[in-house]
């Protein structure tokens, strides 16, 4: 069904399409080419690609030194091998805090922590998108360890205030892991400053870069014990795996092609600038929440995002036979469900899920008024139309 | 009407098993008039060609539009062993021209007492 129109794509928290076509020719080039990495081989002449996305990527966050940028799969490996490596050597019981913002990325691993009673578990409400400083403060306890939250939201767009809730943790010697995934590429990251101990990110989404490709900025790698061990190209006579950085992080081949790609995807977001990608995208979020607010049966669950993500119920609609019609009469595409956040939607939507759309740097105006005009037709059609077949 | 190909996709939300059925001919209003011999229906017929969805709760929906070769298909996992035939012969017995539903009525029942016994141990 609708053959005859293009396809928008508006799942790019998930992750981002189309990608620009300097990452796709760097994927085909780090392919064309022999590998040259370091300790790896003993050509010389082609490109360092593992080096050179370490270099773009810690320039792009303003992270020093470069080489405590680490390279993992993605988000969600880089936060397991972080709570993993965090908690080995904490004393067992010990008290962990995050929040209902979070991904089953974080949730995940801290709740089989708990489940082994590994760890104390507290999860910090939100309120209207936000992690309120004052109720991490009144959450800590003299056994709490760890914190480990969202920099920003994946359903409601929130961008939580890292300055403040870092330096309530540093005042009492707390550990903080912030998972970025959805902050990358969007807005301005400069991590000399941010009061976080480790950062996570992901090549896929905002950064522009392929699936398979994410990291973390580590401030001490001491912190953090490493899990992974095996062969590094270095030091192979040790039986042991090294401890500098980042090979203490970094076993096994490294996904070059990946890692060329997203070095491409940073360059192109340094080249358009970080500003103007927020800018537009606040233009265009904007917009279609303005335009979904004049249907009185949308619920927009956030009206004023700090990322382009619009998450949205029809009242009389399930939120996936939405993604169906979008998909199926419209081709436009979105992620309807809980968005691997179900605490998010517990407090948002009862745990029904919503609609999410999710815009990119290359999301056209005509493709928001397109999908505005789609979503705004379907709820339209939604209350009165409902009947036996 | 049948079916050409099918693909199943894991569902986040619920944990259900969705199926897209690629069928050989476009669905059509009639069908799911037909489909709702056998549970709910619900129309939006003013989006694109018309929306429709049939609900068996406890065995399955299919969802699509008039015009359309493509269906959704979510079984309920627990019991899908038990139903997935069912939905395969609602679908192969349908044609157009009037239809006798009673021999799927009775496959219908004796399935439906094996779901009530799966689910709610009655």
């Amino acid at each position: 069904m609708a053959p005859e129109r293009p396809v928008i794509y508006l799942n790019n928290a998930a992750t981002s399409w189309p990608k620009p076509p300097e990452v796709l020719a760097a994927v085909t080039e780090a392919l064309s080419l022999p590998v040259s990495g370091s300790g790896r081989t003993t050509g010389s002449q082609g490109e360092d690609y593992i080096t050179r996305a370490r270099e773009a990527l810690s320039g792009f966050m303003a992270a020093d030194p470069p080489e405590h940028m680490v390279f993992t799969q993605n988000a969600t490996d880089s936060l397991n091998l972080l709570i993993q490596g965090f908690l080995t050597g904490k004393e067992r019981g010990c008290h962990v805090l995050t929040s209902a913002l979070e991904h089953n990325s974080v949730l995940r691993p801290l709740h089989e922590h708990e489940r082994q009673g590994r760890i104390m578990l507290t999860i910090l409400p939100f309120d209207r998108g936000f992690v309120q400083p004052e109720r991490v403060e009144a959450a800590i306890t003299p056994d709490t360890r760890l914190m480990v939250m969202t920099h920003g939201s994946n359903v409601l767009g929130s961008v939580q205030d890292l300055t403040m809730i870092g330096d309530i943790l540093h005042d009492h010697g707390i550990y903080f892991i912030v998972d970025g995934a959805q902050t990358g590429g969007h807005i301005p990251i400069n991590l000399k400053d941010l009061p976080v101990d480790a950062f996570v990110f992901t090549g896929h989404k905002g950064l522009l870069g392929i699936p398979g490709t994410g990291g973390f900025y580590l401030r001490d790698p001491e912190a953090i014990a490493p899990v992974r061990f095996g062969g590094t190209g270095t030091d192979s006579f040790s039986l042991f795996h090294p401890r500098e950085m980042p090979e203490r992080f970094e076993a096994g081949t490294h996904n070059y092609p990946g890692l060329a790609a997203l070095a491409a995807g940073v360059h192109f977001i340094e080249e358009k600038g970080i500003a103007s990608i927020a800018e537009k995208a606040e233009q265009q979020t904007s917009f279609l929440i303005r335009e979904l607010k004049k249907e009185v049966n949308i619920t927009v669950y956030n009206e004023h995002p700090d990322l382009p993500i619009v998450a949205f119920n029809i009242m009389g609609l399930q939120n996936d036979d939405v993604g169906f019609m979008l998909a199926r009469a419209y081709n436009i595409i979105a992620r309807t469900g809980l968005h691997c956040a179900p605490m998010v939607h517990r407090a948002i939507d009862c745990g029904q899920g919503c609609v999410r759309i999710s815009l990119s740097w290359f999301t056209t105006d005509e493709e928001c008024r397109i999908a505005v005009n789609a979503i705004r037709e379907i709820a339209r059609n939604a209350d009165s139309s409902i009947g036996p077949a | 009407m049948r079916i050409l190909r099918s693909v199943r996709h894991k569902v986040c939300a619920d944990g259900s098993f969705m199926k897209e059925f690629l069928l050989e001919t476009a669905i059509t209003k009639e069908f799911f008039a037909y489909l709702g011999n056998f549970g709910q229906v619900e129309a939006l017929p003013n989006v694109g060609e018309g929306f429709y969805k049939f609900e068996k709760p406890d065995w399955f929906s299919i969802k699509g539009f008039a015009g359309d070769t493509t269906v959704e298909v979510r079984f309920k996992k627990e019991v899908m062993d038990l139903t997935a035939d069912f939905l395969y012969v609602l679908f192969s017995s349908y044609h157009e021209g009037m239809i006798d539903v009673s021999l799927l009525k009775q496959r219908e029942q004796a399935v439906h007492e094996r779901v009530r016994k799966r689910l709610h141990g009655m």
